[in-house]
């Protein structure tokens, strides 16, 4: 078979082929569809700066949603308070969790695994208080995050859910393309080094710290964007919109997508958007009650995340490539 | 005068529950090099089943021994069936290195939401065995109330027990072998996977008295959700770190060390300081002391 060599150019059509698809997709299905939609372009932002810290750095993140918290009070206190267009604020969020991203991530280049895991997660387990102390980002009830009705010349059946799926899909097209390109770049070789062999890259002229560094600083900035687009989404920023559980599930779509391999993003975002949809289901057939429909999400996202770590932990994508090239050859050596 | 006595004693009380969750953390670090971030989750289960028990028999102590019973056994089924499980399966590639984080993370979730699924999400409370009431000293109430002894004296004793087990005892110097060096521990007779599970097993009591000591400490409401478990197993995790995350003796300074500058901060700043103090603390140590208080100068190593 005839393999297409990948260039920037060829990837960037497809990028743009992908964006028309959505495009025409987004003007078909009905509005609930367009909302989750939405949602999961967030997921896919969301996720693929987890894949970018874990599988393209070695470091894990227990407390992502804090950097999408960042992101997203970030955006809301540009959009309040300077009353800035929309794509400064996702940039100021980019930027603000980027920086946050950057303090941690000093920090962070000194721990390994554990030390940065436990430091995440106590970040994610207290921002949510932090907030709720200070009276400008608002307490319980958060910030307002009103992006505004969708232009006029658009028509006047064009919804606003629609108009949030438009910006939210174009701002993950734009994430992944850079992502990718970044990836192929000699940051990506350099953290893929590290990754491999912290002693052979530092004798190679790699400087670890920096490295590591700079893949969790990128991942915030990431993670910020996503948080700009969740709170667009929900249009408001609350302690209550960043759960612990938020975190979770994150890593629980970067496992599914199987942190190394970026073209899983999708696998693990689907999963995640539909995961509430499939709780609901489960609970309305075992009667609604309030036990089931507050834990079951959880409960499905914990399982998944435990069975895909024993059964998969390369993820399904990195499985399905080792399977094809096993039965490869088998046949030819018949 | 009054005050810095109280602050001190209500630190301390806090910090003896850091210090047993904090030796909780330890004990499963030395043994098996993963920071087991499902201590939070085996410690809310015991302490349901502790307070299951307090409805059934009206008995705080019978409570606290059968839920320490409880969360030896629940982290010993975790150990010999999920870690190993675990380890068998995932031994390379790029996620080797973290699944046993990711995996216990999830362990924490599923624990917390199948608890939820079951008990449901509202309130329950623990009614403390003694009274709350502080201690009044020639006119001047204190905020250090028989509970908070009866607390913070059973942390001691929990603490005296442990290391008494660690210094004078074969199987403690079995589980100090493991630690130190599996491989020789395992030549020189140890069966090293038992003991292994003995060490988890010792961590789940030593966080299930936690969890129960800690939830009349508070507010005394218990819940699937319940912030105070997470932080407490974040506080557990600083103090830990604060002592180096191998030494049980820094697993317990550490917890103090912390109890006393949080309830310092809390009395005299700002309680909304609290847990930005905490985080603070945390970087601090790790940048500048990484090998803890009381750690070797040997730098970290996952």
């Amino acid at each position: 078979m005839h393999k297409i060599k990948s260039t920037n150019f060829t990837r960037l059509l497809f990028f743009i082929v992908l964006g028309v698809g959505l495009f025409l997709l987004g003007n078909r299905v009905d509005e609930l569809r367009v909302y989750q939609g939405a949602t999961l372009a967030m997921y896919v932002i969301a996720i693929s700066s987890i894949i970018l810290l874990t599988g393209y750095s070695g470091q894990v993140s227990l407390g992502h949603g804090a950097m999408l918290a960042i992101g997203g009070y970030a955006a809301a206190l540009a959009h309040e308070h300077l009353g800035l267009p929309i794509w400064i604020c996702f940039s100021i969020a980019v930027l603000a969790a980027a920086a946050a991203g950057a303090v941690l991530g000093t920090a962070a280049a000194r721990l390994s695994g554990p030390y940065l895991a436990g430091t995440t997660l106590a970040l994610a387990v207290g921002l949510p208080s932090i907030a709720n102390q200070f009276p400008i980002l608002g307490g319980e009830q958060g910030l307002l995050f009103d992006v505004g009705a969708p232009p006029a010349r658009l028509g006047a059946d064009f919804t606003q859910y629609k108009w949030y799926f438009w910006i939210a899909a174009l701002a993950a097209l734009i994430a992944i393309w850079w992502l990718q390109n970044i990836l192929r770049s000699r940051y990506g070789r350099m953290w893929r080094a590290v990754r491999g062999n912290e002693v052979a890259a530092e004798l190679a002229g790699i400087h670890i710290g920096k490295s590591k560094t700079l893949a969790f600083t990128v991942s915030s900035g990431l993670a910020g964007l996503a948080g700009g687009v969740l709170a667009m989404t929900i249009s408001t920023v609350s302690p209550s919109a960043f759960p612990l559980s938020l975190s979770f599930s994150l890593l629980t779509g970067a496992v599914l997508a199987g942190v190394s391999t970026l073209s899983g993003v999708i696998i693990g975002a689907l999963t995640l958007v539909a995961t509430p949809e499939i709780a609901d289901a489960i609970s309305r057939r075992l009667g609604n009650s309030e036990n089931v429909t507050t834990n079951l999400p959880g409960l499905l996202v914990s399982a998944l995340l435990i069975l895909v770590v024993l059964l998969v932990p390369n993820g399904p994508v990195e499985q399905w490539r080792k399977f094809r090239a096993r039965s490869l050859h088998e046949v030819t050596h018949r | 005068m009054y005050q810095f006595i109280n602050t001190v004693l209500i630190g301390i009380t806090s910090g003896a529950i850091y210090s047993l969750m904090a030796i909780a953390l330890v004990l499963v670090w030395r043994s098996t090099r993963v920071v087991n971030f499902a201590q939070a989750g085996m410690a809310l289960l015991s302490t349901y089943i502790g307070y299951e028990c307090i409805q059934r028999f009206h008995s705080f102590w019978l409570a606290l021994f059968i839920a320490m019973i409880a969360g030896a056994g629940i982290a010993a089924a975790v150990d010999s069936v999920f870690m190993r499980t675990l380890f068998r399966r995932v031994s390379h590639g790029p996620i080797a290195g973290v699944a046993p984080i990711i995996a216990t993370l999830g362990l924490l979730g599923l624990i917390r939401a199948g608890l939820g699924l079951f008990v449901g999400n509202a309130d329950v409370s623990i009614r403390p065995p003694v009274s709350n009431i502080g201690y009044t000293i020639s006119g001047h109430t204190l905020a250090f109330s028989p509970l908070k002894l009866v607390i913070v004296s059973s942390a001691m004793t929990l603490m005296l027990a442990l290391s008494l087990l660690f210094s004078k005892t074969n199987i403690g110097l079995s589980l100090r072998a493991s630690a130190f060096s599996p491989e020789i521990a395992r030549l020189a007779g140890v069966k090293v996977d038992r003991v292994r599970t003995l060490g988890w097993a010792i961590a789940g009591a030593a966080g299930a008295a936690a969890g129960i000591l800690q939830t009349p400490n508070g507010t005394g409401a218990l819940s699937p959700d319940s912030l105070d478990f997470s932080l407490l197993l974040v506080f557990g995790f600083i103090a830990a770190v604060i002592g180096g995350l191998d030494s049980l003796l820094g697993a317990v300074l550490g917890g103090l060390l912390l109890g006393l500058v949080l309830a310092f901060v809390l009395t005299y700043i700002s309680g909304s300081l609290v847990f930005i103090t905490a985080f603070v603390l945390l970087i601090i140590v790790l940048l500048v002391r990484p090998q803890g208080i009381i750690g070797m100068n040997r730098g970290r190593r996952a």
